[in-house]
């Protein structure tokens, strides 16, 4: 297993460098960071053209490219171009809030898809599986912006205006005297998260389960007598969490990009605002800290998922 | 089944009680997000008691990238720094020049401006102190104009600082400002403007330092000259202040406040409506109709600017004039013709814009310097009259085909007036676009739109821009020169700054315009420094730019903010937003 491991992390170390040439050409692209100064009536053709020198954008693009690199490699990201603030720190400052938003949307999200995955799969076609299957489908097909919006104006908005208890628009940063202010603040962009994240996982869920429902060694198991809740809990479900493993697994490090729009209607200060508002000003340090931590942990998580194959799976051997 | 459907029932009901037992009371406004002093903001359905402090909340579309706006060109950062670090002067509600740290305006009447306008003395206030109080005194002014000037400091700009020959500083409360040349624009020097911000820096906390660019204070100041001090900056989310009992004016009424960076209008709007916060000042243009319905809980403020959106024509020419002015890429022929651009500009129904899309809180402009009292009075915006447009165009030459497009002789060559239009992707451009589009169609005129990304349609010249390169026919963005008349004028209209390969792309005139006599005229608004000669040659310039139709003026753009009934602002600027006073806010 170890050799794998390492041979692995070779292979994901070419991975990553490809992703941060690609990163870097449509970063740059995408945007001039100098855009912004076109109209400044205060900057003379000379201040602009300093400030290209300054920031090195007067070098070759792979020159710019491998300076980033080199520096990267040394474990410095840089400097923002705007703010001027070391890009780690930045990425630190932002990195809690997202895992905190992230995890918990994620952890509400399996079990409640597990649950409903669950009970769709073993009352199929039943009518509590259509109103799942349906409501499953109305998630997975609405925009996040729309729930979004459409929850705040409810839950915010209308019900202050009805006389009810509402909930806050905007995120709170964590008062270690106030947590319960903080959870206030949570739940509206939670529960949206959730509600998008619950229609795909329950729906996979369901077909897993079912799928192994029908398979020769459950059958086996019912006609020598074991109970239906033997058979689902302790025969089928290990085999069909093989697959949501590997979901789950490769969800994680996406969660350490935030969730860009959720993020911005409920002003949550996390990584996807940070990637968004630099990657539009074309502030290439900051984006392609952003993408190598969270392509890093792609990768990472890979190597993971596959490892926990092993354990979930007594089949699976890697070499 | 209907057992499962009862349970599955009674789940959501329960979820949904649980969601209100946790939401937040009627009658009970958001806590403070720190722990920041007296920031708790009262409730929001029952005014404060008179003893409690006073603290109101506001809401920014951006964050400032830091709080001494030499770094950075950010309007955020500027505002901030409106609060915290100021200027020895600024600009009031009606755009009037008027002293902060100074004690009065340097004019030749008070002997604060030299005869030949070379020297500029300030006299500052009596007693001046930092929030931490030290004295601030003209040793701290020397010291800004020392530390932008410095190569081992990076500001964005030093234009005007590096007119400056020396700084005397005689006593505690006098600074003489010597130039080396003459430099008209004086008063954006060390001052607060919203296309400038000349804080003074505190020598005492900043001296023997270099790189102040990516210096901590930039970033965490840790004194303050202005109403505010800012106490607690958490990345991404807000940003409390608190009074500064040291200001150098009247005692600052709030006790704290809290700024939260709220990228969407929409939450902006819900937070308002919520009472989260007490005012947005980023609402646009086309949410006038949606802010002003909320009336009387949620108070709509529309302050007509000096920014204007305008359309322009590329008037490039491969061949220059005299040899200056040459441009990579020639202009759509057509444009060469005035009559021509002034059909255009007939064409254009531009009030019904400001009617429909704007409210009707605008206006249509008729020149650069619209709502300023640099505008000169004596010119008015053509109305729009497809009728002459159309006769324009007939008598240039240009006839209706057959596909309903016109067409002529251009320099020897029959060119239909068919032409892209460039412009960024906001929503409100892409409307205006088609209603253009329309309108332009009636004189058979083809006007096609393309719309990028600000990123991509502001790109520099060595990044390919567009607009450096001349690489279009028609294009549109919003400027604005003040609040010194001729703040980028030069940079937009002269020969001399047209970016093309000879001076590497150097130069930001997007018009691709060279025009000798507007040059000159030009050059006599800042041959002098007498502010009734600099009017009249001001005037002069938007006549002969208003003549030659080189620009088709679309509407002033308009501040718009939102505020709640509970919150009491200062007087909103003309060139300075609602921060400039801030030590009059209130909350009742």
């Amino acid at each position: 297993m170890w050799a794998y491991i390492a041979r692995r992390s070779i292979q994901a170390l070419f991975t990553l460098l490809i992703i941060t040439v690609l990163c870097f050409i449509l970063t740059r692209l995408s945007a001039d960071p100098l855009a912004q100064y076109a109209t400044n009536p205060n900057m003379s053709a000379a201040d602009k053209a300093a400030l290209r020198e300054r920031l090195g954008l007067n070098q070759p693009m792979p020159v710019q490219y491998l300076k980033w690199l080199g520096l990267a490699l040394q474990g410095d990201l840089g400097n923002s171009f705007f703010s001027k603030q070391p890009v780690a720190e930045m990425i630190s400052q932002r990195l809690p809030n997202t895992l905190k938003l992230m995890f918990t949307y994620e952890i509400i999200t399996i079990i409640i898809s597990l649950f409903l995955g669950i009970l769709s799969a073993v009352r199929q076609y039943s009518m509590l599986d259509n109103v799942i299957t349906t409501f499953s489908f109305i998630g997975f097909s609405m925009p996040i912006f729309f729930i979004a919006l459409g929850a705040m104006l409810i839950f915010a908005v209308k019900f202050k205006e009805w006389g009810f208890p509402y909930l806050p628009t905007g995120a709170d940063i964590w008062d270690p005297k106030d947590p319960i202010e903080y959870i206030k603040h949570m739940i509206l962009p939670v529960s949206c998260l959730v509600i998008i994240g619950t229609a795909g996982y329950a729906r996979f869920i369901r077909t897993s389960v079912l799928e192994v429902l029908g398979q020769d060694y459950v059958r086996t198991a019912r006609a020598k007598g074991l109970s239906n809740r033997v058979v689902l809990y302790k025969h089928a479900l290990r085999n069909a969490a093989l697959p949501l493993v590997t979901i789950i697994g490769l969800d994680i490090p996406g969660l350490l990009g935030g969730a860009l729009v959720t993020e911005s209607v409920y002003a949550w200060p996390g990584m996807g605002r940070l990637f968004w508002e630099y990657a539009q000003r074309g502030d290439f340090p900051v984006v392609l800290g952003i993408l190598l931590i969270t392509s890093s942990a792609v990768v990472v998580f890979t190597i993971i998922t596959d490892v926990v194959y092993t354990f979930v799976d007594p089949r699976i051997r890697l070499t | 089944m209907k057992r499962n459907l009862s349970v599955l029932l009674s789940l959501v009901v329960l979820a949904s009680i649980l969601l209100a037992a946790c939401g937040g009371n009627a009658t009970q406004a958001p806590a403070a997000a720190t722990d920041a002093p007296a920031v708790e903001p009262p409730a929001a359905t029952e005014p404060p008691a008179a003893a409690e402090p006073k603290s109101a909340t506001g809401a920014w579309s951006q964050e400032p990238d830091n709080v001494v706006p030499y770094f950075t060109q950010m309007s955020y950062a500027i505002w901030i720094a409106q609060l915290t670090l100021v200027g020895l002067g600024e600009w009031d509600d009606q755009g009037v020049f008027v002293t902060e740290l100074g004690a009065e305006v340097p004019s030749a009447d008070n002997g604060g401006v030299s005869a030949d306008g070379l020297t500029i003395t300030w006299k500052l206030k009596e007693g001046l102190k930092w929030s931490d109080g030290e004295p601030l005194t003209s040793a701290d002014v020397k010291f800004t104009w020392e530390a932008v000037m410095d190569p081992a400091n990076a500001p964005l700009s030093r234009v005007g600082y590096d007119k400056i020959a020396s700084i005397d500083t005689p006593d505690d409360t006098t600074v003489v400002i010597t130039f080396s040349e003459l430099f008209p624009p004086w008063q954006t020097l060390f001052t607060q403007g919203p296309n400038n911000s000349g804080s003074i820096l505190p020598k005492h906390i900043l001296e023997g330092k270099t790189a102040l660019e990516s210096d901590p204070f930039i970033h965490q100041p840790t004194v303050a000259s202005g109403p505010f001090v800012i106490t607690d900056w958490v990345a991404g989310d807000h940003m409390t202040l608190a009074r500064n009992d040291n200001f150098y004016g009247s005692r600052p009424i709030l006790d704290s406040v809290n700024i939260k960076f709220v990228p969407t209008p929409e939450t902006a709007l819900a937070a308002l409506q919520t009472g989260d916060v007490d005012w947005y000042p980023d609402f646009s243009e086309s949410d006038i109709e949606t802010v002003g319905a909320l009336e009387p809980d949620i108070h709509l403020k529309v302050v007509p600017g000096a920014d204007f959106e305008h359309y322009f024509f590329n008037l490039g020419t491969t061949e220059g004039v005299d040899g200056k002015g040459k441009s990579d890429k020639a202009g759509f022929c057509p444009f060469k013709d005035v009559n021509v651009r002034k059909a255009i500009t007939l064409g254009i129904n531009r009030q019904a814009f400001v009617d429909s899309l704007l409210a009707g809180k605008t206006t249509v402009p008729a020149t650069q310097w619209p709502n300023s009292s640099w505008s000169n009075s004596s010119l008015t915006p053509d109305a729009y009259n497809p009728d002459e447009a159309a006769a324009l165009l007939e008598a240039a030459g240009y006839t209706l085909g057959d596909d309903g497009i016109r067409h002529g002789d251009c320099d020897g060559v029959d060119t239909k007036l068919s032409f892209a239009f460039d412009t960024t992707d906001k929503q409100l451009r892409v409307d205006i676009a088609l209603a253009t589009q329309s309108d332009l169609a009636k004189i058979g005129v083809e006007f096609k739109p393309n719309h990028s990304p600000a990123g991509t349609f502001f790109a520099t010249y060595p990044d390919g821009g567009l607009l450096g390169h001349g690489e279009f026919d028609m294009g549109g963005y919003t400027t604005g020169f003040y609040p010194d008349p001729m703040s980028g004028v030069m940079d937009s209209f002269s020969c001399d700054t047209i970016p093309n390969a000879e001076n590497g792309g150097s130069g930001g005139n997007s018009y691709h315009l060279c025009d000798p006599e507007l040059d000159s005229l030009l050059a006599a608004v800042n041959a002098t420094a007498d502010p009734a000669a600099r009017k009249a040659a001001i005037d002069a310039v938007q006549k002969h730019i208003f003549d030659q139709y080189y620009v088709v003026m679309m509407y002033a753009r308009a501040n718009v903010y939102g505020y709640v009934d509970r919150f009491v602002p200062g007087a909103f600027g003309f060139f300075s937003n609602m921060n400039w006073n801030a030590e009059l806010w209130d909350v009742k």
